[in-house]
């Protein structure tokens, strides 16, 4: 800017779109953005200090009109006089309107202006001077009259910088002040009642004060030797210890800008400055970096406008110094591997988030090649979700580097990334956490499962013991077929049949799970029963000499379905099956067990009694058949014949075993004679001796039977026609009542009373309220009522007895059921039915008829 | 937001032995792995409830480097208590401590309560001072102890909320002067009762209601 060159600057300005330069002749310079310069002559003899109102664009300026009476004070600056510009306005002879000129003396002691600064409220006007004082201007400063000034403050400094702390509309106006040897903040209240308060003991020179903006709270900012501090107005605040001679310090969009002497180190005498050269560096203070530092020559002055930061050197040359673009300064950064201060750099800017995310990867990488990989990873998850989440895995595949991939996995989970989380995982064969997140994050047990599938045998086999219940909950069949893999003949299903290491001569192995610990993720799951008889039968036809358990639980489920199956014909097929699988010689289930179950399904347990009666047989264990008769004869009868068949069959001498065997038969008398004997005759060895004492005693039995069979019949026999008499006489005489009392109330009878043939004879009044019907007598009425119901009972016996069976296994709690059939009475009569020896006496005693039980 | 009363804290500490990063941890819950060196002193602050009192924190974080000291040393004065910190996997740290007390002793207000605090804590494995030794430390010199980790926050809010216990004890003793605020101590805007205007500058200082 040549037109500078022939300007002898003494003070300077800026904002609101310009520079302002004051110079040593009185004129003012004003340069705008197109580096147009205008110019006016503001005073006679100099201009000294500029002040630019931000918000207003009205510029104070000090400077010097004439020369002082007394030569004495013939120095710059003595007998300023203040000028308050109006720069929108034009007065008459072109320039602008000068719309106040005030003297800034304090006190009438002539003494040179070190500072100015107002109020963007334009009510307050401060002026600093070298002898310490403060003269402060209220009221409305561009115009004389409503504007009085006072001397604030005398310190017994100089004064270096006054600064109006901005922000705080309708709270009370804060100023700073600076002087050499101290910093104070004053607290300006109404009816100047103003509060001072002393922030420190320590002040700074002229220029090395500065107000921050709102990034640092608007801090009252102070460059000293040692550090650069910043002062709230009821203390000290942070410092930040940048060393150095301050010549100026500016403050500018969040940056922090010093001029320093230059310090050269210097081998022979110390430290030297060398003269002229002067170092400006640019500190971004929220980002805590140095944006630019570099010597230039003999800064005079620092000008912000126009987006960009002025200095001006002592031969009047204009530097620029223009902020890197965002870009620019993160390239930097990153060359210095300064990567967090690069994010919040491009997260202050507002910087897009794909540049953000940019950048987060950068710092993965970074910290990936120094071999920080938790750290690595924490970078490449913030890109998850906009960087290609392959790009994350291909650096997390690294074989050499112990990568910490659970971190990864785990920090991918909890930020919700399951896909990511998913693609660790299964590339670092991290099944267990795959598996995890496949189903309870996704619930995806389709996947799960064919992942499993897909792993070499301990792992599929582990992995589906730990989630098999829950698979089998969501994806039954799948999981049926899965394990009836598994426990086959295992292969991972994205394996080639044959494997290589197989056709190099080793003998296949053949990888299968034990079925037995599997059974129980088929436990609590509502298709219990179809899946776990599929796989089990699958089990036992592959491997005929499955476990026991494994048999002992198809023979339970075959029971259940049994018991569940309500159409009939289906019943007997389950039946039939049930029947083949307990009957198989292949069947390894276990006898007392299965007998159980038999009881508790009440499978129609003969055949299985026979079964294992018919086991010891085959295995010749005569002391078990006898056992195993004593055991359950009294559930199924048939087995003593069997037995007597099978002994009576033997060719060696069984004589001790059938003689056992007939005394059963006998007691229970379980086979006529007849048939003992036929059954007997098979037998060669079978001789007279073995069956003598049993046919002596049969006779002897049959005999007694026959007496007391001929005794009854001629006692019914009687009774009859005791009973044929008394109907007779019912129909043809006449029935003399001669009860006497009433068998209601118990006294004596009167008329009119009610009589019954049964010999019960009541008060009709007692009848009347006591009797349910009219032709019933109450008193023989329960009596007859069971009788009746007995007999009805029996005609329903059959129907009754399923269906409470039925009902019981369906219920979830049995007891009420039975309660029920309590409460209803059933059960006195099931009993009655169900123990044959009392069904068969009551068939033989039929329930009286009424008359005769009165 | 108003508080009962304010508690100035100074951190101190050799550099490096996690004191930024305690403070980050207690203001803003992060943690900060890079060491970020401090240069001159930094500033958080944090409103806790001690006794059901709304109590603020005003921290000062100083740099740990020995050509700070001077400027750090500064920021004493008027802290009613501090930090002191020092790094369990680094013995050196722990062999300072002594200097470092002297400094803050001679600094400060004699009343100062004075945490010890072994930072690090989740570095097990490469401990190189004992727990006891810290403890035994802290003893010897009427300090309160505690181990605590910046990285996992372990212990990082009880240091600092059991400090600001002590000096709500020594209060309710009567042992520090709440009106002298060299001892770092200030009564809340509202809580005041002499000198309204003085003590506000921001937030709800101008609605002087009556006392609570
Ligand atoms: N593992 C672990 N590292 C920590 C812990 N606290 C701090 N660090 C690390 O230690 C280093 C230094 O932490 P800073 O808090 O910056 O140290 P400082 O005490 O403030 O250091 P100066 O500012 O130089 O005085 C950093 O790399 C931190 O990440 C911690 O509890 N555990
Ligand atoms: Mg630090
Ligand atoms: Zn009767
Ligand atoms: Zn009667």
């Amino acid at each position: 800017m040549s037109f500078l060159q022939s300007i002898d600057i003494s003070a300077t300005a800026s904002g609101r779109g310009q520079l302002i330069f004051g110079d040593h002749d009185g004129n003012l310079h004003f340069i705008d953005r197109d580096l147009q310069m205008s110019s006016f002559k503001a005073y006679i003899l100099r201009v000294t200090h500029l002040y630019q109102l931000k918000q207003h664009n009205i510029l104070i300026t000090v400077g010097n009109d004439y020369t002082p009476k007394n030569p004495r004070d013939d120095d710059e600056g003595i007998n300023p006089l203040i000028k308050v510009w109006n720069l929108d306005k034009i007065d008459r002879s072109g320039q602008p309107l000068c719309s106040r000129i005030v003297r800034a003396v304090p006190g009438n002691r002539p003494t040179k202006v070190t500072c100015i600064n107002a109020h963007e409220n334009l009510n307050y006007m401060a002026v600093g001077f070298e002898n310490g004082c403060i003269l402060l201007f209220k009221g409305d400063i561009t115009k004389e009259r409503h504007s009085k000034s006072r001397i604030l403050y005398e310190s017994a400094y100089m004064i270096t910088g006054i600064e109006f702390k901005t922000h705080t509309s309708g709270k009370p106006v804060i100023m700073f002040v600076s002087t050499l040897k101290e910093v104070i903040c004053f607290n300006l209240l109404p009816k100047d009642r103003d509060v001072k308060t002393v922030l420190d003991q320590h002040g700074c020179p002229v220029h090395c004060s500065v107000m921050s903006d709102i990034s640092q709270d608007n801090q009252f900012v102070i460059g000293r030797q040692d550090a650069v501090y910043f002062y709230q107005p009821d203390g000290r605040g942070p410092c930040l210890a940048f060393e150095g001679d301050k010549l100026r310090i500016h403050w500018y969009r969040g940056y922090l800008v010093l001029v320093s002497k230059e310090v050269k180190p210097s081998s022979l005498i110390g430290n030297v400055q060398s003269p002229g050269v002067h170092i400006i560096t640019v500190y971004d203070i929220q980002n805590k970096l140095i944006a630019y530092s570099g010597p230039l020559p003999e800064v005079t002055d620092v000008l912000c406008d126009w987006g960009g930061l002025y200095v001006l050197t002592g031969d009047n040359r204009l530097h620029l110094l223009q902020e890197k673009d965002t870009q620019t300064k993160l390239e930097i950064l990153f060359k210095k591997n300064l990567y967090h201060l690069a994010i919040s750099l491009a997260q202050s800017q507002q910087y897009d988030q794909d540049g953000i995310i940019d950048i987060f990867r950068q710092y993965g990488d970074h910290l990936y090649g120094k071999g920080d990989h938790d750290g690595a990873i924490q970078q490449y998850i913030k890109t998850i979700g906009k960087l290609e989440a392959s790009y994350v895995i291909r650096k997390t595949e690294g074989r050499d580097v112990d990568f910490d991939v659970q971190t990864a996995i785990r920090v991918c989970r909890q930020a919700g990334y399951y896909k990511h989380a998913l693609f660790l995982s299964e590339h670092h064969q991290q099944h267990d956490w795959y598996l995890k997140i496949q189903l309870e994050d996704i619930k995806d047990y389709d996947k799960a499962l064919k992942y499993i599938g897909k792993l070499n045998f301990p792992e599929a086999e582990h992995n589906l013991k730990t989630y098999g219940k829950i698979l089998m909950a969501e994806v039954p069949m799948e999981t049926t077929e899965l394990l009836k893999r598994l426990c086959t003949d295992y292969k991972p299903s994205d394996k080639p049949l044959v494997d290589a290491a197989n056709l190099d001569g080793g003998a296949p192995t053949v990888k299968r799970a034990n079925p037995d610990e599997f059974i129980h993720i088929f436990v609590n799951n509502h298709h219990k029963h179809d899946k776990l008889t599929e796989f089990l039968e699958h089990m036992i036809k592959v491997q005929p000499n499955s476990s026991v358990l494994i048999y002992n639980t198809l023979v339970e489920l075959y029971l259940q379905a049994c018991s569940h199956e309500m159409e009939i014909s289906a019943r007997v097929e389950k039946e039939r099956k049930t029947l083949d699988l307990l009957q198989n010689p292949e069947s390894h289930y276990d006898l007392d067990q299965a007998l159980v179950l038999c009881q508790m399904y009440n499978f129609k347990a003969g055949i299985l009694y026979q079964q294992i009666v018919q086991y010891h047989m085959d295995h010749g264990e005569y002391m078990h058949i006898i056992e195993t008769c004593k055991r359950f004869g009294q559930q199924d009868p048939n087995l003593w014949i069997q037995a007597l068949a099978y002994f009576s069959g033997k060719e060696e001498d069984c004589k001790q075993q059938i003689i056992e065997v007939l005394s059963h038969i006998d007691d229970r008398n379980l086979l006529p004679p007849l048939l003992v004997i036929q059954t007997l005759a098979h037998n060669s060895t079978a001789t007279l001796a073995v069956v003598k004492d049993y046919i002596v005693r049969r006779l002897q039995q049959e005999n007694d039977q026959i007496q007391e069979d001929e005794r009854l019949i001629e006692q019914y026999r009687t009774d009859t026609e005791k009973m044929r008499t008394q109907i007779n006489e019912l129909k043809t005489s006449a029935k003399l009542f001669q009860v006497s009392k009433c068998s209601i109330c118990c006294h004596p009878l009167d008329l009119p009373s009610v009589h019954f043939l049964c010999q019960h004879s009541y008060h009709q009044h007692c009848f009347e309220s006591y009797a349910e019907h009219e032709a019933e007598c109450p008193v023989c009425l329960p009596e007859n009522r069971k009788i009746l119901d007995i007999i009805r009972a029996q005609e329903q016996s059959r129907d009754l007895h399923e269906q409470f069976h039925h009902q019981l296994e369906r219920a979830q709690d049995g007891f009420s059921v039975i309660a029920d059939y309590f409460g209803r009475g059933v059960f006195n009569k099931m009993t009655l039915i169900t123990d044959r020896s009392a069904t068969k006496s009551s068939l033989r005693q039929p329930p009286r008829p009424p008359p005769r039980k009165c | 937001m108003s508080y009962a009363y304010l508690f100035k804290y100074i951190i101190i500490g050799d550099t490096g032995v996690g004191k930024s990063c305690l403070l980050l941890q207690f203001t803003d819950k992060r943690f900060q792995p890079v060491h970020d060196l401090t240069i001159g002193v930094e500033f958080g602050a944090r409103m806790i409830t001690i006794d059901g009192k709304q109590i603020k924190l005003q921290i000062w974080d100083t740099a740990g480097q020995e050509s700070f000291r001077s400027i750090t040393r500064s920021y004493y004065r008027g802290a009613a208590g501090a930090l002191l910190v020092y790094d369990i996997t680094r013995r050196d740290t722990f062999n300072h401590l002594t200097t470092w007390l002297e400094d803050a002793r001679q600094h400060s207000s004699s009343n100062m309560v004075i945490m010890l605090i072994g930072n690090k804590s989740d570095l097990e494995a490469r401990r190189d001072v004992k727990k006891e030794e810290g403890e035994a430390f802290a003893r010897e010199h009427g300090l309160i102890f505690m181990e605590t980790s910046a990285k996992t926050a372990a212990n990082v809010e009880e240091a600092f909320i059991n400090t600001a216990k002590e000096i709500y004890q020594k209060i309710q003793d009567g042992v520090f002067d709440i009106n002298n605020e060299a001892n770092g101590i200030k009564i809340g805007p509202q809580h005041s009762l002499t000198n309204p205007g003085m003590s506000s500058s921001s937030g709800g200082g101008n609605q002087s209601s009556g006392c609570c």
